[in-house]
């Protein structure tokens, strides 16, 4: 007896390293501790065994049957494994490069004016938005700058043929279509269309005709921005001006104001900056912006009442910005959109 | 506007350095673009010496050792020297330690071949005065030693290019630029006098060689002064002059035409000169001009003019556009003798139109149609006659002929220093604001509530706040404080197109898109090749600049392909690009501007890999589509989807499809490229590409969702294959079953989903046919489906298909 059960057991022992499916597990287990299995078969003999010796016996069983469990266990571990090895294929290589698509990127003028955006909103100015094509009047008049004045000459204008309908750029009365000059437009009919406060900016695409060079293009970004209150005063322009350039060019900026002339400002402002951070340029004062306090013409325009609400707008050009701030010496890089440029800001 | 620092000093001391004066002016408002100084600069270190001796230098046959006497204060100094042009006793400039050349070389004390060198003696290209480098700059005249250089060579001059805003026209001369300064550094302005002229009363009588002058077009020519000098010699002007125009890029003709040119530039006002034989029945008449009327000008154009233009002419023929330019037929010769003087206001818009009109600006119209002050051509005209007495001789006769008058000129504003104190949101004092208003020559009576004078030049000046910008200007806006940001929220949000570009950008960025931005402006040609129906839309614009940017652009993707040629030219290894921005279309006949995004993907360009990925296809670039429209709010699914199969669109026939809903104001496109073009535009690989436009108005800012519950009982599923026409759109037939399927379960419960899982063409299946398998799924919101009841539905859709459609069920 005990020496069949020795057998059983030195069998299995030496066919489960045979055993490598699931399939094969199944009949070798089968032929040990299946119905018909060789320990089952002992197992059942147990009843011819004398009452005396069968504790003896028993033992004898439970020795074999753990011997044998240990074999399908291991069994069992080995095709797991062999399974899971054959899911997973060879082991990698983390050193190789993955043959996937390198990151996006966002365009270098998109970054700047969402900076932009993003100082301003700290001070709750909100982006405000409005067509590229426009009329003279939203683009021109309405902000006291008539046909016939020399100031129109400042921004050489884009006309689109006189027969040309929009069907959603609405027109004052039958002025022409036009490519905006500045989106100043905006804060017309950002105005136009609600009372004061009003604590908005506008970037967008402007467009001039100017000949393509390093510092020109004839579509350009620019931000503008507007604020409509009670008591709004020269300092707060200059306070608001102040808190965006240090923000945006880093602290120990310092900006100056110069007398200027827009027709829809007055008074009206260029203003300069100067930044440590920003070795390239030394300590010169650097042109970067135009302001003012707005013209009480355009509040009539838009039906303010002048004496009650006064205000302020500034605008900037996007391009600019960015060159200084990336250090970038020629407008086109930003047009011509070659992927080693753009990867640099991504 | 050319202005020379030289002239200015003729109405103004300026001892500061030209830089400060650049400053002093860019702080007043007038930006120097740029500021050229012509001769020898000023100059530190650098004066007159005599060469004593020369003894030869004991190291190098080509140099010498001087002994050079500087005068009492300096004393003697040893300089080694190169040039040979010299002889003892010749005064020449010398550099001495501590100076700095205008090349920026620094005069140190040092050994020259071991020989101590106290200085150097310089060329006149060293210290800027001409261009001989060949030797020492000999100086005439025996000039005192140790005299600073500058002030033996004195033919030094800066010339500022200043920028001058419409609004000034004031400013567009000398003495204007001189009245700021003298405001800004609060110094005298001396305005040439002309008063030993004779009274025009007492002068001798003209009318043998003029007789009058009349305007029929007083709108136009609202003031006309005439005045005869006769008997003038013509000839160069006198050097100083000549200098002085030449300074400015003007080039000298003669004492008379330099005469009104000068008094142009020193006091803005424009003049001309007619010469008096050439005045046909001896008088002058501004008019309009007749239609089609010539008249060539003094650059030797012939131009035809218009009525609505104005001429001054005689009896028979146009002698000059008026304000803009002079006729040939009637200028200043050589042997002029005899002078009509005309001074004049004409009407800004007037000018200005008519300049714009026949494309032709001037230094006159360029003041008229900004705007000269009528007040001013009596002196103008004192002053040039003065001039030309001065230069050309002759003598100046009665009376002086006037047609219009000069306008009455008085106007006051009230200002209030508390007002001021209110919209400056400073502290300024009540004597600041006087003296800045008074500085600038504007009367100022009253305390505190003043009522202010402006002088009849300040036309710009007619409101408080313009008083405002003035008492800032003068205070210096470099002193305006800053202060705390008062930032009240308004409670509005960013626009929704601002916010639906920023997700768009964010989703395609995450997809290793890099964003592009290309130019709005196309070629027509370009806008030709993408589609016969883009090349018929009216984008032209109605004045481009150039040939390659003539239409607005109806799509993002012509950019973006361009942008993809130029890098696979360049071999950056570029694949996939993005642009968002505004397209211009047509809807319902008219011209629209939309919102768009449009990504490429290119098959071919990334640096070869050791292991391959498959290429964008249709099925991927439609699902982009539908993200972008669904961050718009749109389910393109809902609307008709339709395959492009046309080979004039710029889009492969059959592989890309079309999405265009009028009312909802949106389209879309994805799909292959047409390989063909890409091939024309040097374009490799296979481009999958999309976009999506929609109009500004219909985007929305998103709205709070209401939370919707959903079952928790298991689904159950079924899945049915169907025998269809070849040419049927899977949508179709997913429609058709969806409905039925909706209806054989209506009231009992739903059908959840229902998805293509396959589609199959060919083998096995006859010809014209596909199958296109379909699984739906079922689920109760009560309950756990019973296969029974599942089943039971599921015939009733099969009976249903077989009874109500041409589609057959396959087992």
């Amino acid at each position: 007896m005990e020496e069949e059960l020795n057998q059983i057991v030195a069998s299995a022992q030496s066919q489960v390293g045979l055993v490598s499916t699931r399939a094969g597990f199944e009949a070798f287990k089968a032929e040990i501790t299946g119905p018909n299995g060789s320990l089952t078969k002992v197992m059942k003999g147990m009843g011819q065994v004398a009452k005396e010796d069968r504790p003896a016996f028993g033992k004898l069983i439970n020795e074999a049957k753990t011997s044998v469990q240990a074999l399908y266990d291991k069994a069992l571990a080995s095709i797991k494994a062999a399974e899971i090895a054959e899911r997973l294929g060879p082991a990698i290589d983390p050193s190789l490069p993955s043959p996937d698509s390198g990151p996006g990127s966002v365009h270098p003028l998109t970054q700047v004016r969402e900076e932009i955006c993003r100082i301003f909103k700290q001070i709750g100015f909100t982006v405000a938005e409005g067509t590229e094509v426009e009329t003279e009047y939203y683009c021109f008049d309405a902000l006291n700058t008539p046909k016939d004045h020399p100031a129109r000459d400042l921004q050489d204008t884009f006309y689109l043929p006189d027969d040309a309908d929009f069907a959603n750029v609405s027109k004052k009365t039958d002025e022409r279509y036009l490519l905006r000059t500045h989106t100043s437009s905006v804060q017309i009919r950002t105005m136009l269309k609600g009372e004061p406060p009003i604590r908005i900016i506008s970037p967008g695409r402007c467009f001039r005709r100017d000949t393509v060079d390093a510092t020109h293009s004839a579509n350009f970004h620019q931000v503008e921005g507007l604020y409509v209150d009670k008591n709004v005063t020269v300092r707060d322009l200059k306070a608001i001006l102040d808190y965006f350039f240090e923000q945006l060019l880093g602290k120990g900026t310092t900006t100056r104001f110069r007398p200027h002339f827009f027709p829809y400002t007055e008074p009206s402002f260029e203003v300069d900056f100067s930044s440590r951070h920003l070795a390239k340029l030394g300590s010169d004062w650097v042109e970067i912006a135009g302001c003012g306090m707005v013209e009480p013409e355009v509040f009539s325009a838009v039906g303010y009442d002048p004496e009650a609400y006064s205000g302020f707008a500034f605008g900037m050009g996007i391009e600019r910005i960015a060159m200084i701030i990336y250090g970038i010496d020629d407008i086109r890089y930003f047009y011509q959109n070659d992927q080693r440029f753009l990867k640099q800001f991504a | 506007m050319k202005i020379s620092l030289n002239w200015l000093q003729r109405y103004i001391d300026l001892p500061e350095s030209p830089q400060e004066i650049a400053d002093s002016l860019t702080l007043l408002g007038f930006e120097v673009d740029d500021m050229e100084t012509t001769g020898v600069p000023q100059l530190e270190n650098v004066v007159v010496g005599e060469v004593l001796d020369r003894e030869q230098h004991p190291n190098a046959d080509k140099l010498g050792v001087c002994r050079v006497a500087l005068g009492d204060e300096i004393g003697e100094k040893s300089i080694v020297c190169g040039a040979s042009n010299y002889k003892v006793g010749d005064r020449v400039p010398v550099a001495l330690p501590g100076a700095v050349l205008p090349s920026g070389f620094k005069i140190k004390r040092s050994k020259l071949r071991g020989v101590e060198s106290d200085g150097m003696m310089c060329s006149g290209k060293e210290i800027g005065a001409g261009e001989d480098a060949a030797g020492l700059l000999i100086l005439e005249g025996a000039p005192d030693l140790g005299t600073p250089i500058n002030a033996v060579l004195t033919d030094s001059d800066t010339v500022f290019n200043l920028e001058v805003t419409p609004n000034r026209p004031d400013c567009l001369s000398h003495i204007g630029i001189a009245r700021e300064l003298a405001a800004w550094y609060q110094r005298e302005l001396k305005i040439p006098s002309t008063s030993e002229l004779p009274e025009p009363s007492s002068r001798v009588a003209a009318e043998s060689i003029f007789s009058g002058a009349t305007v029929e077009c007083p709108d136009d020519c609202p003031l006309y002064r005439a005045t005869v000098i006769k008997g003038v010699t013509i000839g160069p002007s006198p050097a100083w002059m000549q200098e002085l125009l030449g300074s400015i890029g003007l080039r000298p003709i003669n004492n008379v035409v330099d005469v009104t040119n000068f008094v142009l530039h020193e006091c803005g006002n424009p003049l001309h000169a007619f010469d008096a034989r050439d005045i046909n029945g001896g008088k002058i008449t501004v008019r309009n001009a007749r239609e089609e009327e010539g008249i060539t000008t003094l650059d030797d154009i012939e131009r035809k003019l218009s009525s609505r233009m104005v001429v001054v002419a005689d009896k028979s023929r146009a002698l000059a556009v008026a304000g803009v330019m002079g006729g040939q037929n009637s200028g200043v010769k050589p042997y002029t003798v005899d002078l009509v003087l005309e001074v004049a206001y004409f009407n800004p818009t007037t000018i200005r139109w008519v300049s714009k009109t026949l494309g032709l600006s001037s230094d006159s119209s360029y003041r008229f149609e900004r705007g000269v002050d009528p007040r001013s051509l009596r002196y103008a005209t004192d002053r040039a006659v003065q001039l030309i007495l001065e230069t050309a001789g002759g003598e100046v006769c009665g009376p002086e002929y006037v047609a219009g008058a000069e306008p009455d000129w008085n106007r006051t504003i009230e200002l209030s220093s508390d007002w001021v104190r209110a919209k400056a949101g400073f502290e300024i004092s009540d004597a600041e604001i006087k003296s800045s208003l008074e500085r600038l020559n504007l009367n100022v009576s009253g305390d505190g509530n003043w009522t202010v004078e402006v002088p009849s030049y300040r036309g710009d000046l007619e409101r408080p706040i313009d008083l405002l910008e003035e008492v800032l200007r003068i205070y210096d806006t470099d002193k305006i404080p800053s202060g705390a940001v008062v930032a009240t929220a308004t409670g509005a949000n960013d626009h929704p197109i601002t916010e639906y570009a920023r997700e768009a950008t964010r989703y395609l960025v995450g997809q290793h898109f890099c964003e592009v931005v290309n130019y709005t402006l196309r070629s027509g040609d370009e806008q030709k090749a993408w589609a016969d129906s883009v090349a018929a839309l009216p984008l032209e614009l109605k004045n481009p600049i150039s040939e390659d940017q003539t239409q607005l652009r109806h799509s993002l993707i012509p950019g973006i392909l361009e942008t993809l040629r130029l890098n696979q030219s360049r071999k950056t290894g570029a694949t996939r690009f993005f642009e968002t921005g505004r397209v211009f279309r047509e809807s319902n006949g008219k011209l629209v501007e939309m919102i768009s995004v449009a990504f490429v993907a290119c098959s071919v360009g990334q640096a070869r890999s050791w292991k391959a990925r498959e290429a964008d296809d249709f099925y991927l670039a439609k699902r982009r589509a539908e993200i972008l429209a669904g961050m718009a709010g749109i389910n393109i699914g809902r609307f008709g989807m339709t395959q492009i199969e046309d080979a004039s669109t710029a889009w492969q026939s059959g592989q890309a499809a079309l999405v265009e809903d009028p009312r909802a104001g949106i389209s879309a496109e994805f799909g292959l490229m047409n390989l063909e073009r890409m091939k024309a535009m040097d374009i490799e690989g296979d481009i999958m590409a999309g976009s999506f436009c929609i109009l500004p108005e219909r985007l929305k800012a998103t709205k709070r969702v209401q939370f919707q519950s959903f079952s928790l009982f298991p689904s159950s599923s079924k899945d049915l294959a169907l025998l269809v026409d070849e040419g049927e759109l899977a949508s179709a037939v997913l429609k058709t079953v969806e409905k039925i399927a909706q209806k054989s379960t209506q009231g009992t419960f739903e059908l959840e989903s229902i998805d293509v899982f396959d589609v199959y063409e060919g083998e096995g299946l006859p010809v014209g046919k596909k199958s296109v398998a379909l699984s739906m799924e079922f689920r109760s919101k009560e309950r756990t489906l019973k296969d029974k009841e599942v089943n039971k539905a599921f015939d009733a859709i099969q009976s249903a298909i077989r009874e109500k459609t041409s589609f057959e069920i396959r087992d």
